[in-house]
Order: C-alpha cells, then structure tokens, then sequence
C-alpha cells in the first residue's frame, strides 16, 4: 500500500456548477445543484482529477450528466468552464456513454481522427498512448469492450478541452474489468494536469477507490420521511483530504474503509 | 444431427449440402405431384429452350431496362426524401408519400397516361410510384430507429449538425439502405410483370408471361417465371456483392450469413 500524497494545492476552478435546476412536465428533476472542482497541482507530476458523481437509481444523475455535457440546458443555472468562467457548449466537453460509441463505419483510426481535426499523428499518437496503436485498422465491431473502452476514451480526450463525464463505467463489469477501468482511468487521468473525468455512477467501492473527489446527489426528505421532488449534492467527500487520492491499493487503509461505510450509511437515504 | 439444433451455427459447406438436399427433395415432390397442370421439370426446360429460341431474350433486355430505370429512380427519390426528413418542413411530405402505400397502382393507370402520354414513361411511373412508396417506408423506419445516443454521440465531438446528418443519418445507416433497396428490388419483380401487362406496346417479360397465361401453357409459364428467379437471384447477390465492398464493417460479427 502507498503512502498518502499531502504535497498538493488547489488552484483555478475548472468546472462550477451554478444553481441548477431543471424540471421535467412540471416535476422537478435537479433542485439548485451546486458544485465546484478546481485544479490540483502536485510539484512535479501531471496529475488530472477524477470526481465521481454517486447517487441512487432515477435520481437525476443521467439529467444532471446531459446538463453538464451541454447537450441540454437546465430550468435555471449554469455550468461554467475554466478559469475564465465561460459557459458550457456541446462539443467542449467529453462524453463517453456506458456502451462506448464509436462510429460503426469508420476504423478506429478513423474514428480518432474526427476527433483530432484529421491529424493523423495526434490521433496515432493518442491510440499508441493507450497501447491501441496495433488496432488502428479494424472496426469498432471487432474490438473487445475493454479496447472499445480506450478508443472511447481516447477519443473523447482528443476533442474536449479538459473535461471528460463518463456515464456508469462500472455498470455491468466484472470485477477483472472494474480493476481493469480503475487502471485505465488512472492511466487517462494522468495525461494532463487539467484533464479532470466525471464519473456517474452508484458503484460506491469502485468510486471511492477511483475518484478523488465524490458528490453524493439525493433528495432532501420530509418530516416522515419521504424523498422530496429534486435533488441537489447533499454531501461531497474530499478523497484527497482523506489521503486516499493517487494511490493503489487503498482498499486496506482503514481510512477508505470509514469512508466507504459512511457512504453506504447515508446511499439508502439519497 | 445438429442441424435440427436451434440456434446452431453451421458450415458453408453443410448448408451447401442442406440446400442440395433440399432441392433434390423439392424436385421429387415436383416429378411425382399428383396435379397435371403442373409442368415437370424437362416440359419447363423445354419450353425455356423454345422461348429463348422465340425471343424471350429480347423481352428480358426490355424488362430489365425498365426495371433498372425504376430501381435507379425509386432509390434516388425515397433515400432523397427519407434524408429530407431531418429538416422538419420535409417530414409530412415524406409521411405522406409513404402512405401511398395503401394505394393501388391501377388507379393511377388512366391519371398517368393522360399526364404521361406512351407506354415507356407511364409504366416507369408507375413502377417507380410502386417502389418509391415501399423503399421509403423502411427507410423512414431505418432513420428513426437511430438512437438519440447516436446523435448525442456526435454532436459532442464538435460535428456541426450538417455533419451529424452525414456520419450518423447517411453514413451510419448506409449498410441498412443496401438491404432496404435489396428487398425492394425483389418486389419490384412482382410489380413489373403487372405493369407491363397493363402497358404493352414495348413487349416485356410481362406481356410474354400474360399471353402464356392466357393460352394455358404452363410449360412456358413455369419457364419464365424461372428467367425472372435467376435475373432475380443475381439481382440479389450484386446488391450484396455492392454493400460488401461499400460497408465492409457490417457482417463482420454476424453468426450467420446465409441470409
């Protein structure tokens, strides 16, 4: 097990989530969802941030997902990128769905060099990147789900400016491929100090071993105890600050192991 | 005796067998039918022979000149129509022309030859009519069964919306446009003889198959309806023959491909 990183600093804000809220035929969805990631910088190393966004089943985290990809506008609020604070568009952030889409007709290549403005050196060299450098000609059909995955990804990075959101990366997996994603994330995460993933899930032990950060989103409960319509981050968990950020093997430390029952006591009532 | 096995994958070479298998067992049915009216095999092979003989080539070259005009009209009017649709203004028209569907060709019999005039044009129009109407269906069905993740998927890579409409509307569909136009082209066949027999002036496998009808040959039935299943056959293997070359991606994972 490796030893806690505390030589760090937060610096700009990279992402804020501003007052969202959205409401679907009335029903409220998202009830003033507020949140802020900034940059961490560790001396000497480019080190991206992983967050995870963990909450229950119909929650709102696929609406809130939508929101922060740009693909749909909140009720109120806003999502704001960079230093700079400059909303958000579709097409400035990374999306890779949980069936890791692909352009069935074109090769992998191919399909990275939509992304990458057709250069094909930065596109060979993100697949090299992610050891998919021998697949380049084949199809997305012929490719297994854990190299479909890195394409994905791959791709993903190549045409956002810093920010990636995959929706449940975990879903479905065996715990050979869970391992195998957390690694990979690991791997993606660390290409760019800016580069920042957001991962929606409600894997709890996967989430805390991956992300640096986590936001519990739930709803707020009535005086009898029933979910009240839209919710927001009820709790944001600072793995970080914990020393369980950048480091393998965690799953040990006692110090994941309180965090991880904490989670699982608050998860039924999000 | 895997092949009464559900869901079996099996050799080319044991369906090679199976089909031969088959077709000899078909045969047997056929020679020892019961029904006189039934030609057997040699009276069909000997009339092919005599029809050839009579011309029937000439009423094939005729034939399969309409039905390519037909072909290359009805693909270019329903995939342009079908493609229309992701412009809003376009969609009712495009609903509309698909309902045509329900209509019969014979009412539009006298309507096209006062506005048409010759037998030509008004049987490629009407053949075309008939095409269009069941091509654009599927590919209506083809476009709006994309999944919004497909468009999602796109757009977030920054395409502009032209160019979404080009990789997951036109692109992304293209293997399934050969099938549609594949399937299509097979029912053509079953209009054209109809319509040549409405309109027959220029002759055609049509006319030819009418009048043996009308004379009770059934030999000559029989023998041109065995022209038109092999012009029909090798009609189907270039369709598949084009949509491999073009969209090499799309039987690559498939457990059979003896469709």
């Amino acid at each position: 097990m490796s030893t806690p990183n505390t030589n760090y600093e937060m610096r700009e804000t990279l992402l804020k989530l501003e007052n969202i809220s959205h409401s679907y035929n009335g029903r409220p969805i998202l009830k003033e969802v507020n949140a802020e990631v900034k940059n961490v910088h560790i001396p000497g190393r480019e080190q991206g941030q992983i967050i995870g966004l963990l909450g229950p089943s119909g929650v709102g985290k696929t609406t809130l997902f939508r929101i922060l990809a740009g693909l749909m506008e909140p009720t109120s609020g806003k999502v704001l990128l960079g230093a700079d604070a400059h909303p958000v568009k579709r097409g400035t952030v990374g999306v890779v769905a949980q069936d890791y889409p692909l352009f069935a007709h074109r090769t992998v290549l191919s399909n990275l060099l939509v992304a990458a403005d057709n250069n094909p050196t930065v596109a060979m060299n993100m697949l090299e990147r992610f050891g998919m450098g021998e697949h380049a000609k084949k199809y997305p059909i012929q490719l297994s789900g854990g190299q479909r995955q890195r394409v994905a990804i791959a791709q993903q990075l190549l045409c956002s400016e810093f920010l990636v959101l995959m929706d449940e990366p975990f879903s479905g997996l065996d715990p050979v491929a869970v391992r195998n994603v957390i690694k990979l994330l690991g791997e993606a995460a660390a290409v760019d100090e800016h580069k920042t993933f957001v991962l929606v899930t409600h894997d709890i032990e996967a989430a805390v071993e991956t992300c640096d950060t986590l936001w519990l989103l739930g709803r707020d409960r009535s005086a009898d105890g029933q979910p009240i319509p839209g919710a927001r981050v009820q709790k944001i968990f600072d793995l970080m600050a914990c020393g369980l950020a950048w480091r393998e093997g965690i799953t040990g430390d006692p110090e994941y192991q309180r965090v991880l029952a904490e989670i699982q006591a608050i998860f039924p009532r999000l | 005796m895997g092949i009464f096995t559900p869901n079996k994958v099996i050799s080319p070479a044991t369906f090679r067998l199976i089909l031969l298998g088959e077709a000899a067992l078909f045969l047997i049915i056929w020679l020892a039918s019961p029904f006189k009216v039934l030609p057997r095999p040699m009276e069909v092979f000997t009339a092919l022979g005599e029809l050839w003989r009579g011309g029937i080539g000439q009423e094939l070259i005729v034939s399969l000149g309409l039905f390519m005009q037909a072909l290359a009209l009805s693909t270019v009017i329903s995939t342009s129509l079908a493609y229309l649709t992701v412009i809003p203004v376009f969609r009712p028209l495009a609903l509309v022309v698909s309902r045509g569907r329900f209509l019969s060709l014979v009412g539009f019999s006298v309507v096209f030859t006062l506005m048409l005039g010759g037998d030509r044009p008004v049987k490629l129009a009407m053949l075309t009519l008939g095409m269009s109407v069941f091509l654009l269906t599927s590919l209506l069905s083809i476009i709006a069964e994309i999944p919004r993740s497909q468009y999602d998927y796109a757009r977030t890579l920054r395409l502009s919306e032209w160019r979404v409409v080009w990789e997951v509307v036109i692109r992304g569909t293209i293997d399934k446009v050969f099938d549609a136009v594949r399937q299509n082209a097979a029912i053509a066949w079953t209009l054209l003889p109809m319509v040549e027999a409405l309109y027959r002036s220029e002759g055609g496998l049509g006319v030819a198959l009418d009048i043996q009808r009308k004379y009770f040959h059934m030999d000559k039935v029989f023998a041109i309806q065995l022209i038109v299943l092999c012009v029909g056959l090798f009609q189907d293997y270039a369709v598949g023959l084009i949509r491999q070359i073009v969209c090499p991606w799309a039987d690559l994972n498939k457990e059979r491909s003896d469709a």
